[in-house]
């Protein structure tokens, strides 16, 4: 493994098996991850997107020693998840977010505290990064207040604050502005950016494709178990055909203007979906060959047709390209 | 940002977990209860049950009703304790922790015994005042040593019970099962001898069964309980007892693998 790789993933395969029933059930196999290949240089912010039940979570449990592989080669900072879990441990921090995982009775203080004797960090260092920590994700006012009565924002930030206390090499973010009001999710992201200048891997995991657009120069695409694409932005944008993309919106199409659309120039798929009694075509454009005169020409009868062209974004390729592996 | 910290001193795990004990126990009013009123009514119950027992009978309501209310929270408590961090969701980020699961169990035994000796010493002070003096023990320094050591026994295979929670999320259902059966079964309410022979054997497996014998030699004149005499109890208590302590770790090993096989966790 290169000195410069954070993570490197080999052909993991991760199979969960459950039991219908408390004795004697029908037992359930779930392949959650599917031969997954994966590489992650240090000192950058990775994005993995993908919808839910796609393995996501899976994954980054994997990576952060909190869960097993069925098969396949998992090495973070150089070292096996497996056998060097132990070395890794200290220099890995995990944020899962929610509502759980810290302890509500007590103040966030005290939560930290905890977590900080569990990481070794020595006593005369503990409370000044406690209070380190919780200047950094804003939370210094609230620090003696019991995490009960914290909101879901100030939770998820004392879930950041816990993952970053013993100062970890590579830092695993679990959808980290999941349930976030805009302005705490804002800024999350700019603590996430801020971490990154301190020379921490970030590996976040996220269904909101803007989230990704502005933190992560390279992203993966999990679906199913799989990755179906990893590249950068640019790269994912020109992977599903360009940069441009068409819509197209009147009170429904026939099968013959589909096949006329599908047939232009440049024109790499087509995608519909209906809202209420109007229906909207995407098109994704490969070249500037047709334009939306072109395409308004086409569709004639219809008097209330709209066309626009507009840049294809993160979340048009992401759709396109989980709806091509679940076709 | 700098390395990462070096691999967490076990011994501040243990104490943290402890701390982590004493603050949840404060900030929780609900533990008044066991802690602190069972042990109240367990005295007064016992007093009453035991009162025509002969010439020893505080000696039988302190032991009776101290076992009962401490038995179940040492025993028990840091496996409740683990149940109540998968519930949290905080067993994921502990067990992520570089420190083993372990020495965060010892932490929270800890706590449980000096908890289960508070409970111990209410009921002692509840049976005094309702007799109106205390019990006359033969040697009232080798019935506190004892009664500590009953604590440890009861600890050692709390340890071992505690990694049930971390196995299973199921734990609690099999242990709401097996709990009454220890308790008789391991001689806290009256002596294992008054069983039924066959169980003798399976009870004996267990430290706490030599230990109460021990303890009820010490402190009862005239005692035969299992008949080999107190010098047997007390080696078969530590002998057991170590055993139970030697084989903790490995027992923590296994179970912190398995449950990162199964991935659950977070389940409860």
């Amino acid at each position: 493994m290169s000195d410069d790789l954070a993570i490197e993933v080999r052909n993991l395969v991760r199979v969960f098996e459950s039991r219908k029933g408390f004795f004697f059930g029908e037992k359930n196999r779930t392949e959650a991850l599917k031969g997954v290949e994966l590489l992650v240089g240090r000192g950058t912010i990775f994005g993995l997107l993908g919808p839910n039940g796609a393995g996501k979570t899976t994954l980054t449990k994997i990576l952060s020693t909190l869960l097993l592989p069925t098969t396949g080669t998992v090495r973070v900072l150089g070292h096996d998840v497996v056998e060097e879990a132990s070395w890794l441990r200290p220099r890995i921090g995990l944020v899962l977010g929610g509502e759980r995982g810290l302890y509500n009775r007590i103040n966030a203080r005290e939560n930290l505290r905890y977590f900080a004797d569990l990481y070794g960090i020595p006593p005369v260092e503990r409370d000044r990064r406690i209070t380190e920590v919780l200047e950094r994700v804003d939370l210094t006012w609230a620090g003696d207040r019991r995490v009960e009565e914290y909101s879901r924002g100030m939770k998820q930030k004392l879930h950041i604050a816990r993952g970053i206390l013993h100062r970890p090499e590579i830092l695993f973010l679990d959808e980290p502005t999941i349930g976030l009001d805009p302005k705490s999710a804002r800024e999350t992201r700019k603590l996430v950016r801020s971490l990154v200048v301190d020379g921490v891997t970030i590996f976040l995991t996220t269904h909101y494709m803007f989230e990704a657009e502005e933190l992560c120069p390279q992203v993966a695409v999990l679906s199913k178990g799989r990755i179906v694409a990893n590249d950068t932005i640019g790269g994912l944008r020109q992977r599903v055909g360009g940069d441009r993309t068409i819509e197209v919106e009147a009170y429904g199409f026939e099968d013959r203007e589909l096949s006329l659309l599908r047939g232009l120039p440049g024109v790499s798929h087509v995608t519909g979906e209906e809202f209420g009694p109007r229906m909207r075509l995407t098109l994704r454009v490969r070249t500037w060959e047709t334009t939306p005169e072109q395409v308004g020409l086409l569709l004639p009868g219809h008097p209330e047709l709209s066309v626009r062209e507009r840049r294809t974004s993160l979340e048009d390729v992401y759709l396109d390209l989980v709806e091509e592996e679940a076709n | 940002m700098a390395l990462a910290t070096t691999h967490a001193s076990r011994s501040r795990a243990t104490g943290a977990s402890l701390r982590l004990s004493i603050l949840l126990f404060v900030a929780d009013p609900q533990w008044l209860v066991p802690s602190t009123i069972a042990p109240i009514v367990f005295g007064l119950v016992s007093f009453e049950l035991f009162r025509n027992a002969g010439p020893y009978f505080l000696t039988y309501a302190i032991l009776g009703a101290g076992m009962m209310s401490m038995w179940g929270q040492t025993l028990y408590g840091s496996g409740w304790a683990t149940g109540a961090d998968r519930q949290l969701g905080t067993l994921e980020p502990t067990i992520q922790a570089p420190t083993p699961y372990l020495y965060v169990v010892l932490g929270r035994i800890i706590w449980n015994v000096v908890a289960g000796l508070f409970g111990g010493g209410v009921v002692y002070v509840v049976v005094v005042l309702a007799a109106g003096g205390p019990p006359s023990l033969p040697n009232p320094l080798l019935f506190v040593v004892l009664f500590v050591f009953v604590m440890v026994t009861l600890a050692a295979v709390g340890v071992v019970f505690a990694a049930a929670f971390v196995y299973s999320r199921y734990a609690g259902f099999i242990q709401n099962i097996g709990e009454f059966a220890f308790y008789v079964g391991t001689g806290c309410m009256f002596p294992v001898v008054l069983l039924p022979f066959w169980t003798n054997p399976i009870a004996l497996l267990f430290p706490p069964t030599w230990a109460l014998d021990a303890l009820r030699y010490a402190s009862i004149p005239g005692y035969t309980g299992f008949g080999w005499g107190f010098g047997w109890d007390l080696l078969g208590a530590v002998a057991t007892t170590a055993v139970y302590a030697s084989i903790a770790g490995g027992v923590f090993t296994r179970v912190e693998r398995h449950v990162l096989e199964v991935g659950d966790l977070s389940d409860y």
